[in-house]
């Protein structure tokens, strides 16, 4: 370690309603040299990282740059000091092209006029950087995700950034893509930046970083350098214990077939209809990178987005889709990927979210029976412990998990025959996780099929009885639990054929 | 309104761009006049019968026009007509003072009368109409003659921003004060004036909405439980004072006197609730307007009358010419539908 | 619950100022005139409330107040309808206006601002053709159906007493339905409110017993307890507030979002139509370009006032209703107390303005205490 950090953090602490996000944590990095941060969905990385990049505000705690004490308060003032984020999310204007993005907020001007001659010059020298193989007029809606990936870096590189913080950059990428920007990664670091690396691929880690910091609940669980990098070292340090394949599920075997999928096309891939099955008892998981349709599968089946041709059945009975409302009807129930904007009403009480798919069954003559709601709302929140002593609470108070245990609960009382969800434990502290894990478990023994998707593989890996690999909307792959493994996946789910289809 | 109309309607709604089925094109030739009010009321459907009359006797096409927003409107209006070129204007301004500049540009490009309110300070050629504060005055000696022995007053009124109204409220109250003449002078509304015995409390304006102005009346009722008499300076407020007098059971206790000709005003006469009327002649404003428009097209500038001002009388109608006055009214409007 | 609590302290404050300032405001004569024009426009914000809490706007509810008022002497007077046919027209046609914007709105995806806009102008020029922008009214017969608008076939006291009784009744059997017996609060609210009014009615103390419930009031009423069991009891009620917290989260729940939203313009216009018939009835003088101006705005003001929140998913009847109390007790202060009329936008504007933003300080720092505390 050199005597004067490049990146010093020290004892950064934040709170947000509800949550204990981070919790006085430690983080140097030097010139070039590649950090990794992990940890699991919840532990408190992304935060950080929006801390440093002036998005969020810290409760408490020191960073420092180059021993200098900063406070950036906003993305512009963490510019300004040489930190630049590429976001999970890209946050480019699909409307303009790569030049202007690169120059976007700080355009050179002549005569007060944007001088578009300045930007096409800049942007082709700093695009040539990161290697592009595109020119700067490229209308950046007609990127593909990866090239999107080096308008972002070459943006950061144009600020002259120091400290380059990379939020999951690959989860998105294909595995040639990733290739790619691992170079540059590498050769960003002969230059003397210093990259923090976010990442839930344990794999890239090994490849690429010079030193992994874990975070567990957002707290400082441990620091690996050089040779302790390795897979199972990891894990430990994340999950806080050695990872033990629980094989809670019921050795009896699935039932009949409850919910089945012949020549499915959706908007999103019209040309490869899908056909599959789920057996009562069974939980299936989608795997595939982002882009890949999972979602859209979920969304098409729940009579969210339209069914272009195929037919679905639930037990037997052709499902009609013409909204949620005919799937609801039919046995089905949705978890949203993104709770916040499709599950929850923030600002109601835990109550009325979690009676809003019950409600027809509580009223007499058009009257809503407040004595039973209370009761089934009360009797749903002790059966799984939802951390809350009241009912009446705003849904909005509650953790990240907590909520989305409410939106689950939701369900749990309409007792559906397909649960379908959506990335179920996005965001979810570790915790909470395992009891969303053995909620949907004990759903699936009562008998219902459960179909999920979700871009963390261990997930994948932990629930699934079979596993449907999903690439650009095409099933890749079936995988039985046997054959599942993180390979497995990534394997077909970037393109590589293989497995057993149907 | 007959069955043809409700007809059009219909045809209407499928076709909306085919309301405006009033330009008969008997051709080129005859001179183009606009008869332009200030805002949308019975009275200006008579003066619109005169103004058609007019049209018909001195062989010129006339378009009516009422701007349904007050003076923001009827720009756009005057605008409109200069750029299709009209070869006169007649024009109630809403608001003389501040329209004078809109109004000399109109008399830059072609001949412009005002009538029923007028516009001293622009370059108008002359205006038809009465004398506001005449009438006023004649309004005033109507409250003197309902309340002999004095008493309190409450005005009402759509707007004050018109020249038309303030002279008429003026007239009102220097009658009934037994102040000299003088047009020039201004009492502030909200301010109390009195002179042997008489009290004029207040001026309460609506804008022209005609809740506000029951409400006015309502309100007025209950702050003076011994008011003597409510004036009704635009042609709905009587009614309104009525309405409201009504639902007060105060009918016959205060006195109603009127300004203009609604039918529940001369209904009211008849029936004793409402002393008197100040009436003007709103379809000899139309006729008269149309007739010296029409001359000054053809270039004839002995229409324009002397002192540049056409004086149109207003009448007053009480109970004993009221159902003479009624009846001449309804052949007016009559041969106008 | 609190923002109604507020805004009832904000009227009993103005009525109270008002009255000490000038007692006339007091007056059995004026505190009728008042109640007559709060029911008015408070049917027409509880119309608008509905809308609000989906999260939309109804722009168009003065127009159609327009458009019904021109009709309806219109059809009675110049085309011989009955009065029962006339009325059941033109509320069929508000009716059909509401089904209209709803349909617009849900199965074309049109927002909600621009589809009322264009019916506000619209309604407007629409009712100004037909009548030939001639002043409408029903002359001086239709005394009778008048009365709707004018009568006072009771007292305000026995109205009160009557309601009080009914909430009291209904309190007792809710308490016996859901077997933990009647509440201590509401009952002795609902007891102090019925002997606080048959107190008035015996004792008459300044001749208030003699003030009369206006027929618009009961009306309104009638209403208010309608909307408010919606609101509050039924499945239909939750599914409202629910598309107004989270359209997409009640659709992913199946609700039918598109029918409960189509209801709640349907409500609107139709509370809009039928405030329409009353204020023509009450006026009795119709001007089709100026009739029923801008009262949309004084619906969604008194709605916002009483507690309704543009943003969806908030507002109560009760609360809507002493919104539109507040407004009328102001335009009247404002006459008795000789205030310049003037300033009238002013100060309602700076009333609305005052109260929205007192209730917002106090929700911020009731949500900083709770987070405190946690």
């Amino acid at each position: 370690m050199s005597s004067r950090a490049l990146l010093e953090v020290r004892g950064v602490s934040k709170s947000f309603p509800g949550v204990r996000a981070l919790e006085r944590v430690d983080l140097h990095l030097d010139e070039g040299e590649i950090l990794a941060v992990i940890g699991e969905n919840g532990a408190g990385k992304s935060t950080l990282m929006r801390i440093l990049a002036g998005i969020e505000s810290r409760d408490d705690g020191v960073v420092a740059i180059d021993g200098e004490v900063v406070a950036p308060e906003s993305p512009r003032e963490a510019a300004g000091l040489g930190i630049a984020l590429i976001h999970q999310e890209l946050n480019l204007a699909d409307n303009l092209d790569a030049g202007a993005n690169v120059f976007l907020g700080r355009e050179p001007r002549r005569f007060g006029l944007v001088d578009r001659g300045a930007i096409r010059a800049g942007a082709r020298s700093v695009l040539e950087r990161v290697g592009a193989d595109f020119s700067p007029d490229a209308p950046v809606a007609d990127l593909s995700v990866g090239r999107r990936q080096q308008v972002e870096i070459a943006k950061a590189l144009s600020c002259d950034a120091r400290i380059l913080i990379m939020d999951e950059p690959t989860s998105s990428l294909s595995r040639a893509e990733s290739e790619r920007l691992f170079t540059l990664v590498r050769a960003l670091r002969g230059r003397g930046v210093g990259v923090v690396y976010i990442t839930h691929r344990l794999g890239e880690v090994t490849e690429l970083a010079d030193r992994v910091v874990v975070l567990r609940d957002g707290r400082n669980a441990g620091e690996l350098r050089g040779d302790e990098i390795g897979h199972d070292a990891m894990v430990r340090l994340m999950v806080g214990r050695d990872l033990t394949v629980s094989d809670t599920r019921s050795a009896a075997g699935p039932g009949s077939v409850r919910l089945k999928v012949e020549a499915l096309a959706t908007e999103h891939s019209p040309q490869s209809p899908l056909s599959f099955e789920v057996r009562s008892g069974e939980v299936v998981g989608i795997a595939g990178l982002i882009g890949a349709g999972r979602t859209e599968v979920l969304e098409t089946l729940f009579g969210l987005r339209p069914r272009l041709s195929g037919v679905v059945s639930v037990d037997g009975v052709a499902l009609d889709t013409r909204g949620p409302r005919q799937a609801i009807d039919a046995g089905l129930a949705l978890v949203p990927e993104d709770r916040k904007r499709d599950g929850l009403f923030a600002e109601m009480s835990v109550r009325e979210n979690v009676t809003i798919t019950g409600l027809t069954a509580l009223s007499r003559a058009g009257l809503l029976d407040r004595r039973g709601e209370r009761r089934l709302a009360r009797d749903l929140v002790e059966r799984i412990r939802v951390r809350t002593t009241d009912i009446e609470q705003p849904v909005a108070t509650l953790s990240g998990g907590n909520q989305q245990k409410t939106v689950l609960l939701r369900w749990l009382a309409v007792r559906p025959r397909v649960l379908l969800l959506d990335d179920p434990t996005r965001g979810v502290d570790v915790a909470t996780r395992h009891e969303i894990y053995s909620m949907i478990e004990e759903l699936a023994r009562s008998g219902a099929a459960v179909l999920f998707a979700s871009s963390d593989l261990e997930e994948v890996l932990r629930l699934s009885d079979r596993i449907l690999v999903m690439h650009e909307g095409d099933l890749a792959g079936v995988l039985g639990r046997a054959e599942a493994s993180e390979e497995a996946v990534m394997r077909l789910a970037t393109g590589a054929r293989g497995g057993a289809v149907g | 309104m007959d069955r043809r109309r409700t007809s059009i309607l219909i045809a209407a709604l499928i076709l909306p761009a085919a309301t405006t089925g009033c330009g008969a094109d008997d051709g080129p030739q005859r001179p183009q006049v606009a008869y332009v009010t200030n805002g949308i009321a019975s009275f200006w459907t008579i003066a619109a019968a005169g103004a058609e009359a007019g049209a018909e006797a001195f062989d010129v096409d006339c378009d009516v026009r009422m701007p349904a927003s007050g003076s923001e409107d009827q720009k756009r209006i005057l605008e409109d007509l200069l750029a299709r070129g009209v070869d006169g204007i007649a024009i109630s301004p809403c608001d003389a003072q501040n329209q004078a500049g809109l109004i000399d540009e109109a008399c830059a490009l072609t001949h412009v009368i005002t009538h029923d309110s007028d516009a001293p300070l622009s370059q108008r050629l002359c205006y038809v109409g009465m004398d506001n504060y005449a009438a006023g005055r004649m309004c005033g000696a109507l409250v003197r003659e309902a309340l002999p022995d004095g008493g309190t007053v409450m005005l009402f009124i759509g707007r004050l921003e018109q020249d038309n109204a303030r002279l008429r409220r003026q007239g009102v109250i220097d009658e009934i004060l037994g102040r000299s003449f003088d047009s020039s002078r201004h009492d502030p509304p909200d301010q109390p004036v009195s002179a042997a015995g008489y009290t004029v409390l207040d001026t309460r304006t609506d804008q022209f909405d005609r809740s506000r102005a029951k409400a006015n009346a309502e309100d007025a009722l209950a702050l003076y439980p011994d008011l003597g008499c409510m004036v009704g300076l635009f042609a709905y407020n009587p009614p309104a004072c009525l309405e409201a007098l009504r639902g007060a059971g105060r009918v016959g206790k205060v006195k109603v006197v009127a300004f203009d000709e609604a039918d529940e005003t001369l209904q009211g006469i008849l029936d004793g609730e409402v002393h008197g009327t100040v009436a003007q002649d709103p379809f000899r404003y139309g006729y008269e307007s149309v007739r010296i428009l029409a001359g000054l097209a053809r270039g004839e500038e002995g229409v324009l009358p002397a002192d540049g001002y056409l004086d149109i009388p207003a009448t007053v109608v009480r109970a004993d010419n009221v159902e003479a006055f009624r009846a001449t009214l309804r052949e007016l409007t009559g041969a106008s539908r | 619950m609190n923002k109604t609590l507020g805004i009832l302290g904000l009227l009993v404050l103005a009525c109270v100022a008002t009255a000490l300032i000038n007692p006339q405001f007091v007056s059995a004569y004026n505190l009728q005139n008042v109640i007559r024009w709060t029911s008015l426009f408070g049917i027409l914000s509880i119309g608008v409330a509905f809308v609000i809490i989906t999260g939309g706007i109804d722009l168009s509810i003065g127009s159609v107040v327009g458009l019904v008022g021109c009709l309806l002497p219109l059809l009675m007077v110049e085309h011989g309808f009955s009065p029962a046919a006339a009325i059941g027209a033109v509320l069929g046609l508000s009716v059909a206006i509401g089904l209209f914007h709803g349909l617009l709105i849900t199965k074309l995806g049109l927002q909600p601002f621009v589809v009322t806009l264009c019916g506000l102008l619209f309604y407007r020029g629409y009712a100004r053709f037909v009548t030939g922008d001639q002043t409408q009214g029903f002359g001086t017969g239709f005394e009778t159906l008048r009365g709707l608008a004018t009568g006072k076939p009771t007292t305000v006291a026995t109205s009160i007493a009557v309601l009080a009784a009914g909430a009291l009744l209904l309190e007792v059997l809710r308490g016996r339905r859901e077997q933990e017996g009647p509440r201590r609060g509401p009952l002795l609210a609902a007891g102090a409110v019925f002997l606080a009014a048959l107190a008035t009615g015996v004792f008459d103390p300044g001749g208030l017993a003699q003030v009369r419930a206006p027929a618009p009031f009961l009306i309104m009423i009638v209403i208010a307890l309608a909307a408010g069991l919606f609101l509050n009891a039924t499945v239909g009620g939750r599914y409202l507030y629910a598309i107004g917290r989270n359209l997409t989260a009640a659709r992913y729940s199946g609700i039918d979002t598109d029918r409960i939203v189509i209801g709640a313009y349907v409500a609107c216009s139709a509370l809009a139509g039928l405030g329409g018939v009353l204020f023509a009835l009450d006026v009795n003088s119709v001007q089709p370009a100026m009739h029923g101006n801008f009262y949309e705005l004084y619906a969604i003001a008194a709605a916002v006032l009483g507690g309704c929140s543009l943003r969806g998913g908030e507002g109560t009847v009760t609360g809507v209703v002493i919104g539109a109390a507040v407004m009328r007790v102001l335009y009247n202060s404002i006459n008795l107390l000789e205030i310049p009329t003037q300033l009238e936008f002013s100060i309602i504007g700076a009333v609305i303005l005052l109260g929205v933003a007192a209730d917002e300080l106090v929700r911020r720092t009731v949500a900083r205490r709770r987070r405190g505390g946690s």
